[in-house]
């Protein structure tokens, strides 16, 4: 070996960094450059990036709940007085369209304020994991806005305006209507018809029918299902053991997300979590996966990035850290493979639908 | 006075008559972006012209700037459109303009839903197959390219010169995923797979790329996928093909592909039951052992789910196998 080799190149270096990694989710909190202006209307799925990170690290405590929980709801998007705007309600991503702050309603008409469905499920899923009630949620407006944006072939749109429609949304929408119990904002049949349509012929599942298949479209597509309750309803063991295939081939040392295209850490997840709810997750290997999520860790900065030697970002810190915690990595929270928030999160959900329950009766 | 120094929406004339809206995080904003003075700028006047919904070309030209800036931002793209509309602008310069972001910013999924939105109002898909080629030839897997061909081609009833585009890319790429996959589409929604002819051809198409590359999953895929529920038994002699592709241009996928031709056989009762079962056991114990070792633990699965299912001992741990 030559004197002015790196001696450590010979050695992978696998050990986790938590500390670092709870430092990035905090930095990712504050202030961001301008460079991450693209992010500006998703800024609320930074926040939970960096929210569910630090729950999964265990480290929520350095966090102002209170804080966070009334910005959060500064994002909600509430019926006006006159009711003009029902149909358009749930959360948007940020302050961009410049309505004047403010956690309570009733809502103030603005010609284009609405809700976008994805902002809509992540405002849920952090007031959760902050431990909020939800009970300045309006939930009945929630569940007309995503009702509205169902379009017939049983997809979702992602905001009343128009957008595109794909598997991510129907996800969303999935999501929303199990956190609020409340599957009234869903024409389950017809999600399911656009599930069974977007499944292809190599036994994956893509963003829409005839679409490639992907291993992010997989993951909404299955999660979904088994949020509705209905994963071995609609599909048979045949077509669950054919699309684990399908899954477990992803892995070439962490995962990919379509055949022939390079192993990206976020598949991890994606592919990761699906493997778990169909059964098979046990049967990949542990060892490659886990060496792979690390090599792409960012030991200086922390944070995960998609590559090895590229810039971690707060997506790839989320999804690299869940691809740990389905390995069992020890210092790590266990996540509910489906609606992606911690166990513990998910327990204090459970406990709100029961008192919402027992309210009722 | 420099002509093309930039000014600041603030000190323009003939933007007084407008107050600007600043963001409002709040006390305590999250995530808070930093944005320069410039941009700040734009997007304050932005958003005052959202507040009362002004229709104007004043306004058109000011979401160029905004997009330019941010070109994520959906809520900029939809009042683009509705003042597109409202001052009936020329739908053909809004192509050229969407034609030249895309190609700056190609994994956006606003600036192809706005393309999408254009050819739709335009109703005239003249440009998009080229379009979408150029871009591909880029990025021959770019999902929006490959999703917004679709569209149009379904839409528009494009169908005549897919295949080719598809047989010309695998050319160029063999192992291009995203092209096997439109290969099904095009086929599926022409001839389809039922006649014996296509399936045929289609059949023979597989093999001749496996034999060029081997290691390629996604022929093998296109191979299983285009059988698999028309019984892999329809294709007779395509065993014996595959076995002796086995000696020469051996991969995970064809073993794979033999265990699943295997267990479809042994769907239906018959008389050497206990021979296809052993030899599918085989095969995946050389997956585990060495030819697919890093799903070792699946293969050992399935072989145990194999004679579970099939073995007459009922013993899934029966016979000298994992």
């Amino acid at each position: 070996m030559a004197e002015d080799e790196n001696p450590l190149a010979e050695f992978e270096q696998l050990d986790f960094l938590r500390d670092r990694h709870v430092r990035f989710f905090q930095r990712s909190l504050q202030v961001l450059p301008e460079r991450y202006s693209s992010l500006e209307t998703s800024r609320l799925t930074i926040v939970f990036f960096a929210l569910a990170g630090l729950d999964v690290l265990d480290a929520m405590d350095v966090i102002d709940k209170n804080n966070m929980v009334e910005w959060i709801y500064s994002l909600q998007v509430l019926p006006t007085e006159d009711q003009s705007n029902s149909g358009r309600c749930g959360f948007r991503g940020s302050s961009h369209l410049g309505l004047p702050y403010t956690t309570k309603g009733p809502g103030v008409a603005h010609p284009y304020d609405s809700g976008h469905i994805a902002m809509t499920y992540t405002g849920l899923v952090c007031l959760v994991m902050l431990g909020d009630d939800l009970s300045r949620v309006n939930k009945q407006a929630c569940m007309a806005g995503v009702k509205a944006l169902q379009l017939e072939d049983g997809s979702f749109y992602a905001a009343p305006e128009g957008s595109e429609n794909d598997m991510r949304f129907v996800y969303c929408a999935a999501c929303i209507c199990y956190m609020l119990d409340d599957w009234a904002g869903m024409d389950i049949p017809k999600a399911i018809e656009y599930i069974r349509r977007s499944m292809s012929y190599d036994n994956g599942i893509g963003q829409g029918a005839g679409l490639e298949s992907h291993g992010g479209s997989t993951f909404c597509a299955i999660a979904s299902l088994h949020l509705m309750g209905r994963l071995e309803l609609t599909l048979s063991r045949r077509e669950l053991d054919r699309i684990g295939r399908w899954c477990i081939m992803r892995q070439q040392s962490g995962f990919h997300g379509r055949p022939n295209k390079p192993v990206d850490t976020c598949y991890s997840f994606w592919v990761g979590a699906t493997l778990e709810l169909l059964g098979v997750f046990q049967y990949t290997d542990f060892e490659r996966n886990r060496n792979y999520i690390l090599s792409t860790q960012d030991r200086l900065v922390g944070g995960f990035a998609k590559w090895p030697d590229s810039h971690p970002d707060p997506l790839h810190a989320y999804f690299g850290i869940c691809g740990l915690s389905l390995l069992g990595e020890p210092s790590l929270r266990k996540v509910h493979p489906a609606l992606n928030i911690s166990h513990r999160a998910f327990e204090h959900l459970q406990q709100l639908q029961r008192a919402w329950r027992d309210a009722c009766t | 006075m420099d002509p093309f120094r930039y000014v600041f929406y603030r000190d323009r004339k003939d933007w007084s008559d407008l107050e600007p809206v600043p963001q409002d995080d709040g006390p305590n904003p999250v995530v808070k972006i930093a944005y320069s003075d410039k941009f700040t700028d734009v997007f304050d006047y932005f958003r005052a012209l959202l507040k009362s919904d002004e229709r104007s070309d004043r306004a058109f030209t000011l979401t160029a700037d905004a997009i330019e800036l941010n070109a994520a931002n959906y809520t900029v793209w939809h009042y683009r459109r509705v003042l597109l509309q409202a001052l009936n602008k020329d739908l053909r310069e809004e192509m050229r303009y969407i034609t030249a972001i895309i190609e700056e910013q190609p994994k956006n999924y606003q600036v192809w839903h706005h393309r999408r939105m254009v050819v739709e109002w335009l109703n005239d898909p003249a440009e998009e197959l080229d379009f979408i080629a150029s871009i591909l030839s880029q990025d021959a897997k770019n999902y929006h390219a490959w999703q917004h061909r679709q569209w149009v081609i379904q839409e528009y009833k494009l169908w005549d010169s897919e295949l080719e585009f598809v047989e010309q890319l695998l050319e160029e790429d063999v192992r291009n995923n995203s092209a096997w996959n439109q290969r099904h589409y095009v086929i599926s929604h022409t001839t389809g797979f039922s006649n014996k002819d296509i399936l045929d051809r289609e059949v023979q198409y597989c093999l001749k790329q496996i034999k060029k590359a081997p290691h390629n999953e996604s022929a093998w895929n296109y191979l299983k996928g285009i059988l698999q529920d028309r019984g892999f038994s329809s294709q007779p002699g395509l065993t014996e093909q595959v076995l002796e592709l086995k000696e020469t241009h051996c991969s995970p996928y064809l073993l794979a592909f033999l265990v699943d031709s295997y267990e479809d056989t042994l769907e239906n009762p018959t008389s050497n039951h206990k021979e296809l079962l052993c030899k599918a056991r085989e095969l995946c114990e050389m997956l585990a052992r060495e030819k697919d070792s890093i799903r070792r633990e699946y293969w050992m699965y399935i072989s145990r789910s194999l004679e579970s299912r099939y073995g007459l001992s009922g013993n899934p741990d029966s016979a000298a196998t994992v």
